[in-house]
């Protein structure tokens, strides 16, 4: 009887979950390890029959390839700039919204507005923004009397880096913004009824009840964002393809164009080290941040 | 200062500061959608840098939108966004919502390992798969093809979707499927029967976000596509953001109509969407 019972093995569940399962072995599983066999290989889209195993070759160009080097300091700046002003912003548009007030349903809808934007959009409405001829920014700034003359944003390395940054953040704020919305909420109100009863003031509530609560919220944040950050193209891409010269080539940028132009084994080389060092830094970070934890 | 006005001075910084909110969030769009009615400078190349920021549009007019459909493929890149991103959304609740049935209510060999295996599918970045995947789709013709799009964008909405309605069937009660299995109903029947009309408002909410994410998508169209024929519209935004062709009105009406589609979505659904937002759906 035992036998028989073993031998019956329902094959409902493995059938149900089978068309996901072939669907993401097919596009996701199989590309990335195909993804490490051509990291190892110098593979040109234009004459992939003759690709060659060349190891670690590819590891060998990268030491060795000031892009790529520069690249990393490149992406670590992207990373930091576009997170550090999107928890600048977010923050205090989530604590606005936690206040109740006429008219909060539609400003928390409006906020979100960004978020479901097309990047390639929003590049497009920054790169309008910055414009040299038309753009509104340089019109303002030269009615201020900031600026004398109409300045070539997307032309001058700081002025493109600032502006992608702004039109990056721009998108992605909401994002942090309705999560800490969400955190916020769950912070008991008799937390702030017992404060207010010994006299605290709003900024003293802020600093030992609100930002304590939020804080493993943001480090999470933080760690997310600097990782998907790591991997953007889209808005660098669009707005300057990484220009101008290379001042904007973040390594996720590098891997795009190196695909663009066709030499695939060493954009599949860089793409993958970029994924290596993200998973190896998350894990470091994590652990460090569990421990600190379990110390405490 | 008497309590009254404190809280007088406190309503006035909510109001001002709800009004900062707006215009940052919805300025953009404003202006665009100006520049979108404003004539377009219909004149030889030399004038270009005679344009100037407006504001206000003084003679306001909807020909940059018959512009837009008239001269350029707007119409068939709007096609093709969606029909891919249609196509995605049923393609990814088809198998979502099998898969995530099966991972909720039953308990077999290998579950959880399955389960983390596609988390783990669901972290690939898209840099890392962009290169292999053109190379598999050039060697099974699935570039320029609506069905390779689909098919591409699957990699953030199928498992995205499974951990939605993963969690909307883990909020139904075990018992309605006992009731309907002791009525005579088969596992499937139920899953199609009751479970499915039941999970309305999850299955909503993931394939809407499956749309939003696949009509929003740039680097998949950029990369697999090479004829009108697939191409969708981020791929024509970016054209018109590198000023291929020149004509920045007729390029802002483009604008808002690639955006309406998603934003009334949004706008529509706002309350089931939110909280599928808040789990990082749009990704990066």
């Amino acid at each position: 009887m035992a036998f028989a019972r073993k031998r019956r093995i329902d094959l409902l569940p493995y059938a149900m979950i089978a068309p996901i399962a072939a669907l993401l072995l097919a596009i996701s599983v199989y590309p990335a390890l195909y993804a490490f066999w051509l990291a190892m290989t110098n593979a040109s889209l234009l004459r992939l029959a003759r690709a060659q195993f060349i190891g670690a070759g590819n590891l060998v160009r990268m030491i060795d390839d000031p892009v790529f080097l520069e690249g990393l300091w490149r992406t670590l700046r992207w990373d930091l700039a576009v997170v550090g002003s999107e928890l600048a912003i977010a923050l205090p548009i989530a604590l606005l919204l936690n206040v109740a007030f006429r008219g909060r349903g539609i400003v928390r809808a409006a906020m979100m507005v960004p978020y479901i934007t097309p990047p390639a959009v929003v590049a497009l409405l920054f790169c309008y923004i910055v414009d040299g001829n038309f753009g509104v920014l340089n019109d303002l700034l030269v009615r201020a009397g900031i600026f004398k003359e109409y300045f070539s944003w997307l032309s001058d390395p700081a002025g493109s880096f600032w502006v992608i940054v702004s039109a990056m953040v721009w998108y992605g704020q909401p994002l942090m913004a309705l999560i800490l919305l969400a955190v916020r909420q769950t912070i008991p109100a008799e937390l702030y009824e017992a404060a207010r009863v010994d006299g605290a003031s709003p900024w003293r509530m802020f600093w030992h009840i609100t930002l304590p609560h939020l804080m493993p919220t943001i480090w999470f944040l933080l760690l997310l964002r600097m990782i998907w950050m790591s991997n953007h193209i889209d808005m660098i891409f669009i707005m300057t393809q990484g220009g101008p010269g290379f001042s904007n080539y973040t390594e996720a940028v590098y891997s795009f164009k190196l695909t663009t132009q066709f030499e695939i084994g060493y954009a599949s080389a860089v793409a993958v080290a970029l994924a290596l060092f993200l998973v190896t830094a998350s894990a470091l970070y994590v652990r460090h941040l569990a421990r600190s934890v379990l110390s405490s | 200062m008497t309590a009254q006005q404190t809280r007088q001075v406190q309503r006035v910084l909510i109001y001002a500061g709800a009004a900062l909110v707006l215009l940052y969030s919805l300025g953009p769009f404003l202006w665009i959608f100006i520049a979108s009615i404003t004539p377009e400078i219909k004149a030889n190349w030399g004038l270009l840098s005679g344009r100037r920021a407006s504001y206000f549009p003084t003679e306001p007019t909807l020909q940059n939108y018959a512009d837009l459909l008239n001269n350029s493929p707007f119409a068939l890149y709007f096609r093709n966004s969606l029909i891919i991103a249609g196509g995605n959304m049923v393609l990814t609740l088809a198998v979502a919502s099998l898969g995530a049935y099966a991972f909720v209510r039953f308990r077999f060999f290998g579950r959880s390992s399955l389960l983390v295996g596609m988390l783990v599918a669901y972290t690939i970045p898209s840099v890392v798969l962009l290169v292999p995947l053109l190379v598999i789709f050039r060697s099974y013709g699935l570039i320029n093809t609506h069905l390779g799009m689909i098919l591409a964008e699957a990699t953030h909405s199928a498992p995205f979707v499974l951990l939605l309605m993963i969690n909307y069937f883990s909020t139904l009660p075990r018992e309605l499927d006992e009731a309907a299995q002791v009525d005579g109903c088969s596992r499937l029947g139920t899953l199609w029967r009751i479970i499915l009309p039941l999970s309305v408002p999850g299955l909503v909410a993931g394939g809407l976000l499956a749309f939003i994410m696949t009509w929003n998508n740039f680097l998949f169209a950029f990369l697999f596509t090479t004829t009108n024929a697939v191409k969708t519209l981020p791929v024509m935004m970016r054209l018109f953001a590198m000023g291929e062709p020149a004509v920045w009105n007729v390029s802002a009406a483009g604008a808002v109509l690639t955006t309406l589609p998603v934003a009334l979505i949004f706008l529509l659904f706002q309350r089931m969407l939110m909280s599928g937002l808040a789990a990082g759906a749009v990704k990066g």
